[in-house]
């Protein structure tokens, strides 16, 4: 027999810890589709962490970080910095930073300290209602002597109020000039969003992104080649394949590249470049949304964002070069004669072993609850 | 009876047997479970029967309309198909609450069956006849005369039934976005604007600001998709280029809402807060949450924008004359 006064007391702790626990329960049910993203030096160190040659530069929630040895370092506050690119010597990187009205390229030493500023797009405003006088500039590159910086540049604006056409176009700008001193490389096709993400030749030209219309009014991007400024310069892929980002293989024989085919998907693509035109694309990657694909410097692989999971941000990945270039298969032993036997006779046939199909290299996800920013490039240096 | 004898009757009364006791901590274990469910679900069910089921009074044709229309051969109707007007609003401090302008006006025709969508945008500077009088740009409907009379004109001119509808604000679709984690979507091109509204984060419905989406893959918060569907001056489809944009967005909503269980209920209606209202009842919207995790081919979704030929400028006000004869047909085939 328990007492009433006992019975009570303990039913109404039951039903608080009963009611309280199922309301807990059920925010627990939430799936993990809003779960925040992590800084990167949180999620570092882990024991199975992947480690990538070399340190990679890249960009998550407006600071730059870098990758090395399996550990992410911050290198700048979280004040709009994006796309970094390194100094062809390796000295220093070159980034972007972004405000709500313009964007500027600095120079950075690699340990992430301001250097410099490359550019200077801020206008006051003429009215209250002007906007178009400031400038963004994006995609950052230096050219291989470090005395030229490439970039997509959607300045000067000669228009006032009221034109509201806004493309880039890719400009080389003498290092510690100004943009008066720079020069107008590509001719951008009006209301597409221009010519952006210029690649550097060591033979000189450049690999760029046009956008154009297709033949369905859709935009769509190319790439591009062009080795004179003014000139129309070619393309090098087909409207239909929608390609995009591209990135130079350190022996200079590929590029990476990302294409759509106008749909809603964004392939890994490769393809061989002899310096001048671009041999037949090769889909690596089909099964992710892949994007600013990046090629490992010891040639080892290309490393790439992509969502962890389905929808969602943006992680890194590694796909090691065995995926895209196998290793040619061992070659079938001849036979050979068996020492006394019937040297008359013919060589027996062997019986023809199947040979092992290569195994499938997947990629590697190296990180898991990051949100890198897709729109910016990666950097890689050995 | 004896001292002893009474006391502990009165002590046996104060007391209950095990079993009594066990049934009791039963229905206390339950009793609360159901309380705790009901206070997590409760706010969701409140904001859940504010959006939806709303009833608009839809005028119906006049019978000379009906009898003198041409009536193209529609497609046969597939059972339980349904058409869904999407609607969306700027929202902004320009126009007061409930006579806002509808920025986007997407026909949405479902076929559970074959697991297909047809998804057609109304360009919002159609000039067409409204169902409340007058004849004005399409958009203008919904300020005049809320939901029932968007949905009206759009069945008079389009020929259509329309089941259900939804209206999202502007913030609606951020928050909605926002809950959900942000949506991965792949933009075709960098779009640029250097003349953006200023009126939800800047505070000044007048003012502009500058916007620069960059291209290709990306995993956008609510805030940057709505600037990518929402810009259109570097456009030089401009609505059409955006209404593209719209459908893109959308779809990737519907990918990412396939992850979404039970428990995120409250936090997305506290999300939609007063920014959704459909006529969809509250019991059709659950039995549509798997309906719409099971189309998964993407190929399965057909998205058509009425750019020319379909309609072409010069009509009043930088409205557009629709081109009828290329019109009907279209969402007649589609749109039974």
């Amino acid at each position: 027999m328990i007492p009433r006064f006992l019975l009570a007391l303990g039913l109404a702790v039951l039903m608080v810890v009963t009611g309280v626990t199922s309301y807990v329960y059920l925010g627990s049910r939430q799936s993990r589709v809003a779960v925040k993203v992590q800084k990167p030096p949180e999620a570092t160190p882990k024991p199975q962490a992947f480690s990538l040659p070399g340190t990679l530069y890249l960009a998550q929630g407006g600071a730059l970080y870098s990758f090395s040895a399996g550990r992410f370092h911050q290198l700048t506050p979280e004040d709009g910095w994006m796309q970094p690119a390194i100094f062809p010597d390796g000295s220093a990187l070159v980034a972007v930073k972004r405000s709500g009205f313009f964007s500027d390229v600095y120079t950075l030493t690699r340990f992430g300290q301001v250097t410099g500023q490359l550019t200077n797009n801020q206008a006051a405003p003429r009215d209250r209602w002007d906007t178009g006088a400031n400038a963004w500039s994006f995609y950052p590159r230096l050219s291989p002597d470090q005395r030229t910086l490439w970039m997509s540049y959607d300045g000067p604006k000669y228009a006032g109020d009221g034109y509201f056409d806004v493309d880039m176009s890719v400009w080389a700008v003498p290092v510690g000039g100004s943009i008066r001193q720079g020069r107008l490389w590509t001719t951008t096709n009006n209301y597409t969003g221009g010519d952006i993400q210029p690649l550097p030749l060591v033979g000189g030209g450049i690999i760029y992104t046009k956008y154009s219309y297709d033949e369905n009014n859709n935009r769509v991007g190319q790439l591009w080649f062009t080795n004179r400024a003014g000139s129309y310069g070619r393309a090098l892929t087909s409207t239909a394949a929608g390609c995009s980002q591209p990135s130079l293989s350190p022996d200079g024989g590929s590029i990476a590249m990302i294409c759509n085919y106008g749909k809603q998907v964004s392939y890994l693509t490769i393809a061989p470049w002899n310096g001048s035109s671009l041999g037949g694309l090769q889909t690596v990657i089909s099964d992710q949304m892949v994007a600013q694909p990046a090629w490992a410097p010891d040639g080892s692989g290309i490393a790439y964002l992509a969502p962890g999971v389905s929808a969602g941000p943006f992680q890194l990945w590694f796909l090691p070069k065995n995926a895209y270039n196998p290793p040619p298969p061992p070659p079938v032993p001849t036979p050979t004669p068996t020492p006394g036997g019937p040297h008359n006779s013919p060589f027996p046939s062997p019986t023809p072993s199947p040979i092992p199909p290569p195994p499938v290299v997947k990629p590697i996800q190296v990180t898991t609850n990051q949100g890198f920013d897709a729109t910016s490039p990666l950097a890689w240096i050995g | 009876m004896p001292f002893g004898t009474r006391h502990r009757a009165r002590a046996s009364r104060r007391r209950l047997s095990p079993f009594r006791s066990l049934v009791l901590a039963a229905l206390a274990i339950a009793l609360s479970a159901v309380s705790g469910g009901l206070a997590y679900f409760i706010p969701a069910a409140v904001a859940a029967y504010n959006a939806t089921a709303q009833v608009v009074p839809v005028p119906s044709p006049s019978p000379e309309e009906i009898l003198f229309s041409p009536s193209p051969s529609p497609s046969p109707v597939s059972p339980g198909a349904f058409t869904v007007l999407l609607l969306g609003s700027d929202d902004d401090s320009k126009f007061s609450a409930d006579h806002v302008l509808t920025q986007s006006m997407i026909l949405v025709r479902v076929t559970p069956a074959t697991k297909q969508v047809v998804m057609i945008s109304i360009p919002r500077d159609l000039y067409v006849p409204l169902s409340v009088g007058g004849t004005s740009k399409i958009s203008a409907a919904y300020a005049y005369g809320g939901a029932g009379a968007a949905i009206a004109t759009v069945q008079q001119n389009f020929r259509v039934h329309i089941d259900e509808y939804i209206w999202v604000g502007l913030l609606g679709l951020i928050h909605v976005i926002d809950t959900i984690g942000g949506i991965d979507v792949v933009t075709t091109n960098p779009v640029f604007d250097d003349y953006y509204p200023l009126d939800v984060y800047g505070g000044d419905p007048y003012g502009y600001q500058r916007v620069a989406v960059l291209a290709g893959p990306q995993h956008m918060d609510g805030r940057h998709a709505m600037e990518y569907v929402r810009s259109r001056h570097s456009d030089y489809q401009s609505d059409f280029g955006r209404s593209k944009r719209q459908q893109q967005v959308l779809t990737a909503i519907r990918q990412k809402a396939k992850q979404l269980g039970p428990g995120d209920v409250p936090s997305l209606a506290a999300a939609i807060g007063g920014e959704v209202k459909t006529s969809i009842g509250i019991d059709r919207v659950a039995q549509m949450l798997p309906l719409a995790a099971s189309f998964d081919n993407p190929d399965s979704i057909q998205q058509f924008v009425l750019a020319s030929p379909y309609t072409r400028g010069g009509a009043p006000g930088g409205s557009l004359y629709p081109n009828w004869g290329l019109i009907l047909p279209l969402v007649h085939q589609y749109f039974p």
